[in-house]
């Protein structure tokens, strides 16, 4: 009789597999990091600058926009598919703790999470001339990581609450076209003060203000301190119904 | 140990097994031992309840009441050192599509804590005729070559008690006889097998015991002749023949001739 066999054991083999799959499925990767660069670049003007409040701002949407796509396609739609093919039952039946499957995917998802906000980072601000120390720079990468626990809660709620996979498609793409427009416009002032507002307690409007918050530690208001509690909040209730109502077969 | 009393060792015990979906009682009372060495098949027309009573050792649903001891473990206790101790090949091959076979093996051998070098690997592949696929996408590979790695990776372990969700379904009589060599082979190591199938054929040439399953409760058990023997005579059984009395003719007098879904 074999003794059961270590958690660390398991998630590391699975952590191995599942970046296997994000590198052999580059496509979707290269497409979350071009889409943020593009916009980078194509904002670099006054005007937008302007509009969105100065170049932190800006930069911190484009990493929340890049953290999101990775977030809602790259996790939401590999949980669906893999759990429509019977490879999430396949894993359940090894001596792999449930956790670890979806751990070892979480952390994968937010190694790309982190690899995308540093491109970003790095060209942003060259781009927008916005100088950060090493403690300015790391804080910056735990706010995309705090994002990123948004976006994947989220994502996990979603594929609870719904069992097909092109459901699940369809409503990712929904989603994350809701929360870009509805977040950029909001945020912009163009629909109004009401919209603003709610906007920026949206996740989307949160992990942005977070983001843009933080590297300014010095000058953190009671506002970015909310934010930051509604970041928590949204993952604490995301990750309540994604756990809750999950199931591991699609039927 | 003696010989005799090492292959009367029972290695999985199920006693008063239910188990339910939505007050739908999908298995009732099902008690059956499955000794060292043996292969038993679990017979039943669709929706009879073999693939739930498979679900509940493999700890994929969770007994509304009995016990499941495998080995002198109690399963429901101990899920994941009973989940190291049996190999599963489910209904439908499953693995992700992106990974090649090298590495859904590499995957599978690690969470079974199973150390394989580069060359056990390739050794191991080209016992079951994939050497050559080694680098191919799980996707790319046919539906014969995907069952026969299922197959090997539910073996990868050296379990005590390999589980099998009609195993033999979908494949071609070569690719059928070929499992069943290595359901045999892996009976040589000492390994039990418990298998759910549809084929009468299958159950006669395979196992050494069969028990017949239906609306969630068993109703016979023994080995294939003993069961031919035991009902010859019912009447629906009779009906049921078309001549000498076969194990099909058996099942379907037991359990009716009407299709199910």
């Amino acid at each position: 009789m074999i003794d059961s066999i270590s958690p660390k054991q398991c998630l590391k083999s699975l952590m191995r597999a599942n970046f296997t799959v994000l590198i052999r499925t580059r496509r979707s990767l290269l497409i979350s990091i071009l889409f943020p660069i593009f916009l980078l670049v194509t904002w670099d003007n006054k005007g937008t600058l302007k509009a969105f409040g100065g170049g932190m701002f800006v930069l911190a949407i484009v990493m929340t926009i890049g953290i999101m796509s990775l977030s809602l396609f790259g996790y939401a739609l590999a949980v669906a598919r893999d759990r429509e093919r019977g490879v999430l039952q396949r894993l359940r039946v090894t001596p792999a703790p449930t956790w670890t499957i979806m751990v070892s995917r979480i952390l994968v998802q937010e190694l790309s999470n982190l690899s995308i906000a540093t491109v970003v980072l790095i060209i942003g601000s060259i781009l927008y001339h916005e100088h950060f120390n090493l403690l300015e720079y790391t804080l910056v990468l735990l706010a995309s990581l705090l994002g990123g626990a948004v976006f994947l809660s989220a994502s996990q709620a979603v594929v609870a609450l719904i069992k097909s996979a092109d459901t699940v498609n369809a409503v990712v793409r929904f989603v994350y076209i809701a929360f870009m427009l509805f977040g950029l416009l909001g945020l912009s002032g163009v629909l109004g003060n009401t919209v603003k507002a709610i906007a920026r307690w949206s996740p989307f409007g949160t992990v942005i203000r977070v983001t843009e918050g933080i590297p300014h530690i010095g000058t953190w208001t009671s506002s970015s301190s909310l934010a930051l509690l509604t970041c928590v909040g949204y993952i604490i209730v995301f990750s309540y119904i994604g756990i809750k109502w999950f199931n591991w077969e699609s039927r | 140990m003696s010989k005799s009393e090492e292959s009367n060792k029972l290695v999985l015990v199920i006693k008063d097994l239910r188990v339910t979906y939505d007050n739908k009682v999908a298995v009732d009372s099902v008690s059956l031992d499955i000794r060292r060495g043996e292969i038993f098949g679990l017979l039943g027309p669709n929706g009879a309840g073999k693939t739930s009573t498979l679900s509940a050792v493999e700890g994929l649903v969770k007994p509304q009441a009995g016990s499941l001891m495998l080995d002198g473990i109690d399963m429901q206790k101990n899920p994941l050192q009973s989940k190291a101790n049996i190999g599963v090949q489910l209904q439908s091959t499953s693995f992700q599509a992106e990974l090649t076979l090298k590495e859904i093996v590499r995957l599978y051998a690690g969470l079974y804590n199973v150390s394989l070098s580069d060359s056990d690997m390739k050794d191991a592949l080209h016992s079951i005729g994939l050497e050559d696929e080694i680098d191919k996408r799980f996707k790319q590979t046919s539906g014969g070559q995907q069952q026969r790695l299922s197959l090997y990776i539910a073996n990868i372990h050296n379990p005590l008690l390999l589980l099998l969700d009609e195993p033999t379904a979908g494949l071609d009589p070569q690719s059928r006889r070929q499992l069943w060599d290595r359901i045999e082979h892996q009976r040589g190591r000492g390994g039990s097998i418990l298998l759910t199938t549809h084929s009468m054929e299958e159950a006669q040439a395979v196992c050494d015991r069969v028990a017949i399953i239906d609306h969630g409760k068993i109703i016979t058990t023994g080995t294939p002749a003993e069961l031919i023997r035991k009902h010859k005579d019912d009447p629906n059984v009779r009906k049921a023949a078309r001549g000498k009395v076969t194990l099909e003719d058996v099942f379907i007098g037991l359990t009716g001739s009407e299709i199910r879904d």
